[in-house]
C-alpha cells in the first residue's frame, strides 16, 4: 500500500543523488523529520521562551473570551502528532465575527513583539471566505469557524478519536490467546477444566 | 554427450559470470538499477490519482497543473475532473473541481537533505476557495503541506508522515 521511503535510508541510491544523501543514511528517519520540522516551522517549535513569543495558551484564552468566541475548546494533540502540542476551536457568529478573532488574534502577537527588529507573524489560512479560518503559531493552532463548519468538519470527533487511539489498545493481553474452539461431535464426556 | 558438455561449460559461464558481477564495483551495480527502475516524474494532464478523502470521489484525472511548466509536485493544487465516484457522495462522475497533491510518487526533497516519496499519487479535493471538500483525509500525508499553507487538510488528516 503506501510506504514512506527516505531515499537516504535506501541502500541502492540512484546515481543522480550526490554523497550528501549517502551521509544520511545512517541516521534514523525521525531525527531527520526532526531536523525537517523545525526547518518548515521556522524558529516557532524550537525552545519555550520561542513560543511565549508567539502566543500563549493562556492570552489565546483571553483573547477568545474578550472577543466573545463562542464554545472554545482547548485539545491537547496526541503525542505521536508532533507538528503541534495544542489545538484550539473557537466558533463565530458571522463571517466578520471569525475574521475578527483571526485579526485579533494576529493583533496580539503584533504587540506582543513591537519594536522588535523584526516580527515573527503566524500564519493565517482562509481568511477571504469567513467559513473557517486557521492561525499557525508552531506549537499552537487556532480553528476559528462557524457553526456549520463546526458540525459538518466535526473537530471533536476527530481529535479526540486520535488521542484516545493510543493510551489502550482493549484487552491486550487477551489479544494472542489462542482459544480452542468446543467440539461437541465426539460423544465422550467433556473433561472439566 | 556434448549436449551435456555444452550444457556444463554454459553452467559454469554462468558461474564465472556471476562471479565477475559479484566482484565488479558497486557504482556500476548501482546504475545498472538506476536503468531498470522507472524515473518518477510530475503530475500532469492525464493523470490518473487516488482520492483519499471522504468526498465521495474514487479516481480522478488531472487537468491542469495549476503551478509548475513541467507539472505538479507534492503539495500542489490542481485542476482535476472526477472519473469515479462513489453514490450519494459530495461529488459525482464529471466534476471538474480544485484538488491538492497529498502523495506523490515522485520524491520531493526536504531542507535537511532527505527526500521522502510516496508509493501512490493521492489527491484531496477542495473548492475554489481552498476549503476541503471531504471531512476526513486517509493515509499519511506530508509535513511539506504545512509550508504551503494547507493547515486544513493537516488537521484533518490521521497521520502526518
Amino acid at each position: 500500500m503506501w510506504s514512506v521511503l527516505r531515499a537516504g535510508a535506501l541502500s541502492s541510491s540512484s546515481s543522480h543523488i550526490t554523497n550528501q544523501f549517502r551521509n544520511l543514511s545512517s541516521s534514523s528517519s525521525i531525527v531527520a523529520r526532526g531536523f525537517s520540522s523545525s526547518a518548515i516551522d521556522g524558529d516557532d517549535s524550537n525552545t519555550i521562551t520561542k513560543e511565549s513569543e508567539m502566543l500563549s495558551l493562556s492570552e489565546v484564552q483571553k483573547i477568545l473570551a474578550d472577543v466573545g468566541a463562542d464554545d472554545v475548546k482547548v485539545i491537547p494533540a496526541p503525542t505521536r502528532c508532533e507538528f503541534t502540542d495544542y489545538m484550539v476551536i473557537a466558533t463565530g457568529r458571522s463571517p466578520w465575527h471569525v475574521r475578527n478573532i483571526s485579526q485579533a488574534l494576529v493583533w496580539q502577537v503584533k504587540q506582543k513583539q513591537r519594536g522588535a527588529k523584526r516580527m515573527l507573524l503566524p500564519t493565517v489560512v482562509g481568511e477571504e471566505g469567513g467559513k473557517w479560518i486557521v492561525v499557525d503559531s508552531g506549537p499552537l493552532i487556532i480553528h476559528a469557524v462557524d457553526e456549520k463548519a463546526r458540525a459538518y468538519y466535526n473537530f471533536e470527533g476527530l481529535w479526540n478519536k486520535n488521542t484516545s487511539d493510543t493510551e489502550e489498545i482493549p484487552d491486550f493481553a487477551k489479544a494472542f490467546v489462542k482459544v480452542r474452539r468446543k467440539n461437541n461431535s465426539k460423544k465422550r464426556p467433556q473433561a472439566q477444566r | 554427450m556434448a549436449a551435456s558438455n555444452s550444457s556444463s561449460k554454459l553452467f559454469r559461464g554462468g558461474l564465472s559470470n556471476n562471479a565477475f558481477a559479484g566482484s565488479r564495483p558497486s557504482s556500476e551495480l548501482a546504475r545498472l538499477d538506476f536503468l531498470s527502475q522507472q524515473t518518477r516524474t510530475f503530475i500532469q494532464m492525464r493523470t490518473n490519482l487516488k482520492v483519499v478523502d471522504n468526498s465521495g470521489a474514487k479516481r480522478v484525472m488531472c487537468i491542469q497543473a495549476l503551478k509548475g511548466d513541467k507539472g505538479a509536485r507534492l503539495g500542489d493544487t490542481i485542476v482535476a475532473s472526477v472519473k469515479e465516484a462513489h453514490m450519494g457522495g459530495k461529488v459525482k462522475k464529471g466534476d471538474v473541481c480544485y484538488a491538492v497533491v497529498v502523495r506523490a510518487a515522485m520524491q520531493k526533497g526536504r531542507c535537511d537533505g532527505s527526500e521522502v516519496k510516496f508509493d501512490d499519487n493521492a489527491v484531496v479535493l477542495i473548492n475554489k476557495q481552498g476549503e476541503p471538500i471531504g471531512t476526513r483525509v486517509f493515509g499519511p500525508v506530508p509535513h511539506e503541506l504545512r509550508r504551503k499553507k494547507h493547515l486544513k487538510i493537516l488537521s484533518l488528516a490521521e497521520h502526518i508522515a
